[in-house]
């Protein structure tokens, strides 16, 4: 749980070219990975007899859905038992600027070939939840390929009072409820090579706006 | 005739400039033993050997991340993932790029995007290949990069080609992986991790038909693994 500030950014290596546009650090990367590390423990033990197919949602997610699934391949490696786990991708545009849009588009996986795998177990990984209707949209989406389970591991969950109560299976964080760049999460494109989790000045929200 | 010029074209540039354009795999290099190592134990009887150890990928591809800056002069780079192989070395090396970034005196502004390439069958090259995903190629004003493993180079000039359409400012190819085989087109990257012989390799993101891209270090497949997971 966080509920503080963050921390100021010249306590950390920041690129150069975003130094100007960020206000504070607000989860370190080093602390990112550790929390992961332990979801991924948290995850082999529920799913641990089962292949997972492992469902990245682009574009966001794709850090943590690597950083995760590294975790889980060193349990793997260094467990008595272990799972096999295919993966696979897919595309939510749900953003403008800083505010979700009323639109979600799922792009381009042909969701389809996931049948051909038995028992389908699928794991989301999400970068953040917010309002929880992409979520809730992808669900329903996804039960045309009767997965025997599904479970939705996101990074980060806001609180606000746009969510009408949707809660993900596995937590990463959960944040007070402002607009966080980084570690994949952008702001119009930007600062998805930012390696922590930061908030972003005022100004430099104009600066990016479309 | 052409991909045995090619050949000895590479080992003489090699013998009097060693190593400076990719970590050079010899045909007779067997790999290592699984047991120095630690794999998955699904994939225990799957595998031959650990051809390149994960740890040997993560410092080859630093070096290229600091070769790819060099390369890129100050320019926003928008750099292109081919799913669903090149994710792990796309993800790595990005990393790498991003720590340069934030610890020297100047750095670049890196937008990222996805797309996919369809056109492998069990372990052999259709020929024939799809794109699938990535915004609007039309966006692409800055440098452009692509992230892959080239077998016969013919996957990389047909996206090459298609690519030269929205007319970006400059491309370039980072690819872990070529292949030395006779099936080469004479394609060759930009930049290159390791040259290695013509072997079905798996691991690192790689697949044997979607299986394996759950092994971090890149192995050679067994008989047993071949009939196990043949699609």
């Amino acid at each position: 749980l966080i509920s503080h500030i963050g921390y100021n950014k010249n306590l950390f290596c920041i690129p150069k070219h975003y130094e100007e546009d960020l206000e504070r650090v607000f989860i370190p990367h080093g602390l990112i990975l550790d929390r992961t590390e332990r979801l991924a423990r948290d995850i082999m033990q529920d799913m641990g007899s089962h292949h997972i197919v492992a469902l990245c949602v682009l574009k966001g997610g794709y850090k943590f859905f690597a950083d995760l699934l590294d975790h889980i391949k060193a349990l793997n490696q260094n467990g008595d038992k272990s799972v096999p786990i295919t993966v696979d991708f897919i595309r939510i545009k749900s953003y403008c600027n800083d505010s979700p849009t009323e639109k979600i588009s799922i792009v381009g996986e042909e969701l389809c070939t996931l049948n051909g795998k038995g028992n389908l177990f699928l794991s989301l990984f999400q970068d953040i939840i917010e309002t929880g209707r992409t979520m809730k949209a992808l669900l329903s989406k996804l039960k045309d390929n009767e997965p025997k389970m599904v479970k939705v591991v996101s990074l980060l969950v806001k609180r606000t009072h746009r969510n009408p109560g949707y809660r993900p299976d596995y937590i990463g964080f959960e944040i007070p409820d402002k607009f966080v760049v980084g570690y994949a999460l952008d702001y119009n494109e930007y600062f998805r090579d930012l390696n922590h989790i930061c908030i972003l000045k005022e100004k430099a929200k104009e600066k990016y706006k479309i | 005739m052409w991909s045995r010029l090619l050949e000895q074209g590479l080992y003489f540039s090699f013998g009097r400039i060693p190593s400076l354009r990719s970590l050079h795999i010899g045909d007779d290099e067997q790999g290592y033993d699984l047991d120095l190592f630690c794999i998955p134990k699904h994939y225990a009887d799957d595998l031959e050997k650990v051809y390149i150890p994960h740890g040997l990928i993560m410092d080859r591809t630093e070096r290229l991340a600091r070769e790819i800056m060099k390369g890129m002069g100050g320019h926003h780079i928008v750099a292109l993932c081919v799913l669903k192989g090149g994710y792990k070395f796309f993800a790595d090396l990005l990393d790498y790029i991003k720590a340069l970034n934030r610890n020297s005196d100047k750095s670049i502004p890196m937008t990222v995007d996805f797309i996919r390439l369809k056109s492998y069958c069990n372990d052999q090259s259709t020929g024939d290949i799809k794109v699938i995903g990535g915004d609007d190629l039309s966006t692409l004003t800055g440098k452009v990069w692509f992230i892959d493993i080239i077998d016969t180079g013919k996957t990389m000039k047909t996206l090459l080609s298609l690519l030269k359409q929205y007319n970006p400012k400059m491309v370039k190819v980072a690819s872990l992986l070529v292949k030395r085989t006779p099936r080469s087109v004479g394609y060759r990257p930009d930049f290159v991790g390791f040259e290695v012989p013509d072997k079905f390799v798996v691991g690192y993101a790689l697949d044997y038909n979607e299986y394996f891209r759950d092994l971090n270090h890149i192995c050679v497949i067994s008989e047993t693994g071949k009939q196990k997971y043949k699609a």
